[in-house]
């Protein structure tokens, strides 16, 4: 696929567990050569539980972790034989937005240094007084007040934070966004808010977005194309319709089973048949799948 | 008191007129604001709120966990009012009739001694002798589901994953045979295959033992097939109250009706932009006048900024909600259902 924005091929990523002085020296692999695709203006999901692989698998793309192997082409160039400062040129086109507004952000600058950094690192905007302008016009384009830009982030709340950080990303004007979780510790009425603003975003800027979460209904509302991990590996992808009505994967229809819906009566009915599901296929071993998967090539 | 109509006529607990602050920096900050709240004898009701609502610190009053705030009213369980409790009756109550569970079950755990030990610990306070102890707590660690319980009453919390650690919690909860279970977003730091397990869990427990359950959480979803009465709260007051599914089917709240339809779906229709509720919930330390909802609510009136709404059912609804427009929202099927 040509036309991708990004493209990741068998990505690999192993980390060295501690051994004995004598034992054979133990990796864990958590992420297990995974492919996908990302198109120019496509929002595309990864969903797992935790230890499924998908924040490193995001990480990697990011090179904020250095994969073991594989391939990762951003707009046609190869991302992992960058170096130094093509390397940070190419890095410019990806930013991330995390998933804690509270410790993602620097207590002691003041907002404007916070939006402006990234574009004092790359050279953009050189003029102190077009560099204020285009701070405050991002803190429009996420809801917040252009006047707002002396305060320090203790002044925000939480749903705040993340808008801020959000314009942190955008200052770089970037072709693809990776969210890491963006909303989970946002209040219910909060996150429709900054979900509204990601699709705002997506539309108005044509931005490719990576959205991580293991939140199954708020994916369904973003993304257009949908990966489901387990384990470091890939389980399906799909498109959002395939994935919710006619998930090819047992473990996917387990998932989307087992959130719970806001009506009672429907709600009900799920978890009368979920349960007999469950006695008849045992619990879910919910200890870490993360020592089974230990070692090379003996998983 | 029209508020507990829809509750049971013998409450095991009954909160009456709730108010807590304390004191800061900046002066006296109220938390709780007349906070009326009842549970039945072998009743399951959610309190749901965002931060700052006051859910969690109802909570944490009832158990004794806010030493530092002044607080007026009354907390009653099985008729013995715990704000006015000699500490021996308290320490009789707490733990003995009231379990609890939190979100992190890592933080409420000893990590240096075995998690038999911890649930047996419960009973020996109680005069309950060792073997006895460890016999019972054996039997509850099966009874929540961990496979192999004499073993792994010998393990330490860190060789459980966190869906078992909250299991553990909740052994160590209901071992002494409480009547009321305390359960403060329980499945929050669980994924959510997990989750659905540890809630069938608690469902069954709840309904085998008559256990009476106060369930807090900021997720609406997860009450729909849990609880039989929902309490909204927001601000530190109760803003609706009423069965589970006239909540869901028949709210006369703004506000819930806001937090539902903002709710992204699993199915259905999808929006191309969720309803929100503009601004944010107030800080504790600065409440707007009035209603405590009206700068965010789509229908408020000019009296909605003067005068706080009492919690009252209207003369057409069948369940109380604390807004100047219950009546008329009651009048209009589906406003934004």
């Amino acid at each position: 696929m040509s036309d991708a924005l990004l493209e990741v091929e068998g990505l690999t990523k192993e980390f060295p567990l501690r051994g004995g002085l004598f034992r054979r020296r133990k990796t864990l692999l958590a992420v297990d050569d995974v492919s996908f695709t990302v198109a120019p203006g496509e929002a595309f999901g990864l969903v797992g539980e935790s230890g499924s692989g998908k924040s490193t698998t995001a990480r990697c793309v990011i090179r904020l972790t250095e994969p073991t192997r594989g391939r990762i082409r951003f707009a046609g160039q190869d991302l992992l034989s960058l170096r130094g400062s093509r390397l940070r040129n190419m890095r410019r086109g990806i930013q991330m937005v995390f998933q804690d507004p509270y410790s993602s952000l620097n207590p002691r600058m003041r907002v404007e240094d916070i939006i402006a950094e990234g574009m004092i690192i790359h050279g953009m905007y050189r003029d102190a007084a077009k560099r204020r302008a285009r701070v405050q016009e991002l803190l429009q384009m996420v809801g917040l007040r252009p006047d707002h830009l002396t305060r320090r982030p203790a002044n925000f709340s939480g749903g705040e934070r993340q808008r801020i950080g959000i314009a942190r990303a955008l200052a770089l004007e970037p072709r693809l966004l990776i969210c890491d979780e963006p909303v989970a510790s946002l209040d219910v009425s909060i996150q429709a808010q900054i979900l509204n603003l990601f699709k705002d975003l997506q539309a108005e800027l044509g931005l490719s977005i990576i959205y991580i979460a293991h939140d199954l209904a708020t994916v369904r509302h973003l993304c257009d194309r949908i990966a489901v991990m387990r384990d470091g590996r890939i389980q399906e992808i799909g498109d959002r319709e395939q994935i919710y009505t006619a998930p090819r994967s047992e473990y996917t229809r387990e998932l989307i089973d087992a959130v719970p819906v806001p009506d009672p009566i429907r709600q009900r009915e799920r978890q009368h048949r979920n349960a007999e599901l469950r006695r008849a296929r045992g619990a879910v071993e919910a200890d870490p799948p993360a020592l089974a998967r230990t070692g090379k090539g003996e998983k | 008191m029209t508020a507990d109509s829809v509750a049971n006529a013998n409450p095991l607990l009954d909160i009456r007129n709730l108010t807590l602050s304390f004191q800061t920096g900046s002066g006296l900050v109220r938390v709780l604001n007349g906070v009326d709240l009842s549970v039945g004898p072998g009743e399951r009701v959610g309190i749901v709120g965002e931060s700052g609502s006051g859910k969690s610190v109802t909570a944490q009053a009832v158990l004794g966990l806010v030493p530092a705030a002044e607080i007026t009213g009354e907390i009653n369980f099985a008729g013995v009012n715990l704000l006015k409790a000699r500490p021996e009756q308290l320490r009789a109550i707490r733990g003995k009739e009231i379990g609890y569970i939190f979100q992190d079950p890592l933080s409420a755990l000893d990590p240096v001694r075995t998690v038999g030990d911890q649930i047996a610990e419960t009973l020996r306070i109680r005069g309950v002798g060792k073997a006895e102890a460890m016999r019972r707590a054996i039997d509850m660690l099966g009874r929540v589901g961990v496979r192999n319980p004499q073993q792994r009453a010998r393990d330490y919390p860190h060789q459980f994953s966190g869906g078992m650690r909250q299991r553990v919690m909740i052994a160590m909860a209901l071992v002494a045979e409480p009547r009321l279970l305390i359960a403060d977003e329980p499945t929050t730091a669980l994924d959510v295959r997990v989750q659905a397990q540890v809630l069938d869990l608690l469902l069954e427990l709840a309904e085998e033992r008559h256990l009476a359950v106060l369930f807090i959480t900021h997720d609406l979803a997860i009450l729909s097939g849990f609880t039989e009465r929902v309490v909204v709260m927001y601000a530190g007051r109760v803003m609706e109250q009423c069965v589970t599914d006239e909540l869901f089917y028949g709210s006369i709240h703004p506000y819930t009706m806001g937090l539902l339809a903002s709710l992204p779906r699993i199915d259905g229709d999808i929006p191309q932009r969720l309803h929100t509720i503009g601004g944010q919930p107030p800080s504790p330390a600065r409440p707007p006048s009035g209603c405590p909802f009206h700068p965010r609510c789509r229908y408020a009136q000019p009296t909605c900024a003067e005068q706080v709404p009492t919690l009252t059912i209207p003369p057409n609804g069948t369940h109380p909600s604390a807004c100047h427009l219950s009546q008329w929202l009651a009048e209009q099927p589906g406003v934004l259902r």
